[in-house]
């Protein structure tokens, strides 16, 4: 039977988070649970994903209806819930070109809740190398997820489909970016404890801010979070005096007041010597800072209206290039499914090698040992690589031909097993 | 000879405007090779016009606006190309191409050949005087392309417009910090260029300074360009208001290269008649 790849699984699309949570591995038992699916008769290789927005069991296999029915029941005994017909109807199963597809189309981010978001190709290279490290992958499964990582790095690099961000923080981030060249040497004052907040401090951390204030009414709540991100805590009551060394300002709380007004940024301006500041505004009331403060020379301010259109613009940007890289998608599909039809002919290349070096070794020992008993090592080694060229180029093309057969049933390659008998093997 | 091979050269320039332009909106790494292949090729050629020229004519070809433009526009590529290698801003190529290819193709439609060179000029001070001053502006040319970029920037992120004009453009921090780099080489450079013209004059004219046009003209620069540096310096002038005053001050040193001679006539050798 023919190898095929299979995938099993849900997604943000197809399950609330409630049920993803339930279905979740842990990456501390993921060996353990990747050596349970190999165990599986049906199972010849084996990887699971799990992120917050996909729970995917990958699996090459040559029964496909055994194995998919023994993924879902894996999957069913994963579930910590009581619901499992419920599971059941959020589950998808992909196999053979749509599941190459869907893998692919997973890895160049087509497939991720923000499109073109890079996180997942990162996330599937954990959880592929976690398999490897189990030793569940085998020709199959290396071979697709090389391929993806490869098919994730063309779209990136022939569409912006990356080039856009479109999520708040992202968005955020994109913009400090358009003010300074470098945010390594940039420092972020947060004021307020939201939760948005948080998303965009993540972000600007995963860009290199190193320097970071935290401030908040509580300063318990200051603290905690200051401990979180490895920043300064620092008083409500003080902040003021910090704000000539912040370069990006995150304001997040609900104040019916201004929290900065023009005077007040005019005169850290003139301490700072007219250095850029970059004000966020992400409270629901975009109440933080007086919106005047955005007609002062080197102060930019946006709040999250603005950061909302920015991501609309982007987003229509994008809707164009997401055809360009469905393309790129198919082609890659086209070139794997080609190399795993002909793994087929793998068994009888080998065993048509074997009969033929058979008969050399055997031939070769008979003459060496009998006829041509004197000759010098150094003719021996000429006969040998003689007799071995032959073999080559007489197999030659017969090989070339078979790669490219990719049904077993085929004539030739039936044709070729019994003029050659080898079957019996 | 030197005249077809400017107009290959002004070719090659408009060639390399266009894909510079092309480039803005594509962004591609081909893209961007194309276009500072061309415009090498561009100097290259250029380069060997200029030297067709001097060979014929045996003087250094500044004297005539034609020649000068051309000249200027030769040393503000020449200035251009390694900038670009230490500081990978393909987007100033699209303020350079074209200010070079307008520059080049006025050099020859202004007239072919040029003039005999009055005995006075013929002098080690032509080329000293006029090359230094000439790269001194030089400098500045680019320091008003990257004050350009910085105010379209600055306009867009301030008023939320996020386009595909600046899509490509480096940040503020950056804009500005060029501009200030480009002051701070073009700055001594120029003033190299009035004090060799000043010590030229007293021994040619008798004395340093006699206030002439040119001498005036270089002064009122000097100050602005000056002021300017000193207040990026001292006062953290920055962002738009060194953007504004970098853009001022060339304007009067283009103005002046291109109408100052036939509106306030001197004896200053550079009579671009």
């Amino acid at each position: 039977m023919k190898t095929k790849v299979i995938i099993v699984g849900l997604n943000h699309e197809t399950a609330p988070i409630e049920v993803r949570e339930r279905v979740a591995f842990e990456n501390r038992s993921m060996t353990e649970s990747l050596k349970r699916l190999v165990s599986l008769p049906s199972i010849e290789e084996g990887v699971i994903l799990s992120t917050c927005n996909r729970v995917e069991v990958l699996a090459a296999s040559a029964e496909e209806k055994t194995a998919v029915q023994d993924i879902k029941r894996f999957l069913l005994e994963q579930e910590s819930g009581e619901d499992r017909d419920g599971l059941l109807s959020h589950l998808y199963t992909y196999s053979d070109q749509s599941a190459v597809r869907h893998l692919f189309r997973v890895a160049a981010s087509l497939d991720s809740m923000v499109v073109g978001e890079p996180q997942i190709l990162g996330q599937l290279k954990d959880y592929y190398f976690a398999a490897r490290e189990a030793g569940t992958v085998g020709t199959v499964l290396h071979r697709l997820f090389h391929r993806s990582f490869s098919v994730a790095k063309k779209v990136r690099s022939e569409t912006a489909i990356a080039k856009r961000p479109v999520s708040i923080s992202s968005v955020a981030v994109d913009l400090a970016k358009r003010i300074f060249d470098n945010l390594e040497d940039k420092t972020v004052m947060v004021i307020g404890a939201g939760r948005m907040g948080n998303l965009v401090v993540r972000h600007l951390i995963q860009n290199g801010v190193r320097s970071l204030m935290i401030t908040n009414r509580t300063f318990e709540h200051a603290v905690k979070l200051a401990e979180e991100f490895h920043a300064s805590p620092i008083r409500f009551e003080d902040y003021h005096r910090y704000l000539k060394l912040a370069d990006v300002i995150i304001g997040s709380t609900e104040t019916p007041q201004f929290l900065l007004g023009t005077e007040t940024i005019t005169e850290v301006l003139r301490e700072r010597k007219q250095k850029a500041m970059f004000f966020i505004d992400l409270g629901d009331r975009r109440n933080n800072f007086d919106p005047r403060i955005n007609g002062i020379d080197n102060v930019y301010l946006y709040n999250i209206d603005h950061l909302k259109d920015v991501s609309k613009e982007n987003l229509k940007g994008r809707e164009g290039e997401t055809i360009r890289a469905e393309e790129i998608v198919d082609e890659e599909v086209e070139g794997f499914l080609h190399w795993l039809e002909s793994l087929e002919q793998v068994p009888t290349i080998v065993a048509l090698k074997g009969k033929f070096e058979e008969i050399r070794q055997k031939e070769l020992e008979k003459s060496l040992s009998t006829n041509l008993k004197g000759l010098s090592d150094m003719e021996r080694q000429a006969l040998e690589e003689l007799t071995l060229s032959m073999i080559n180029k007489i197999l030659h093309d017969p090989i070339a031909r078979l790669r490219t057969q990719h049904d077993s049933k085929s004539v030739y390659v039936e044709a070729l097993k019994k003029f050659f008998n080898l079957d019996e093997k | 000879m030197d005249v077809i091979l400017l107009q290959i050269t002004s070719a090659i320039y408009f060639l390399a405007t266009g894909s510079f332009i092309f480039h803005l909106v594509v962004a591609k790494d081909i893209s961007s090779r194309l276009s500072l292949l061309l415009v090498f090729a561009g100097f290259l050629i250029h380069t060997a016009a200029l030297g067709v020229y001097f060979f014929h004519t045996g003087y250094p070809a500044v004297t005539h606006l034609r020649e000068a433009l051309s000249f200027y526009s030769w040393l503000m590529v020449g200035v251009y190309l390694p900038v670009q290698y230490k500081y990978r801003l393909t987007v100033l190529g699209c303020f350079i191409a074209p200010l070079a290819f307008l520059m080049s193709l006025a050099a020859f439609t202004l007239g072919v050949g040029g003039g005999e060179l009055p005995l006075t000029l013929k002098t080690y001070w032509l080329p000293l005087h006029v090359t230094l001053a000439f790269l001194g502006n030089a400098f500045f040319a680019l320091a008003f392309a990257v004050s350009v970029m910085y105010l379209l920037h600055e306009y867009q992120l301030k008023n939320k417009k996020i386009s595909v004009l600046n899509k490509h453009f480096p940040s503020l921090e950056r804009l500005n910090r060029l501009n200030y780099v480009f002051l701070i080489w073009g700055f001594p450079l120029m003033t190299l260029g009035i004090i060799t013209g000043s010590l030229w004059a007293r021994v040619h004219w008798g004395e340093y300074w006699s206030w002439e046009p040119r001498q005036i003209s270089s002064a009122i620069t000097w100050i602005l360009y000056g002021g300017l540096l000193h207040g990026r310096l001292t006062a953290g002038w920055r962002g738009k208001k060194a953007a504004f005053w970098t853009i001022v001050g060339f304007a009067v040193v283009l103005g002046y290269f291109l109408l100052g001679d036939s509106v306030f006539p001197g004896r200053h050798g550079g009579r671009f008649e």
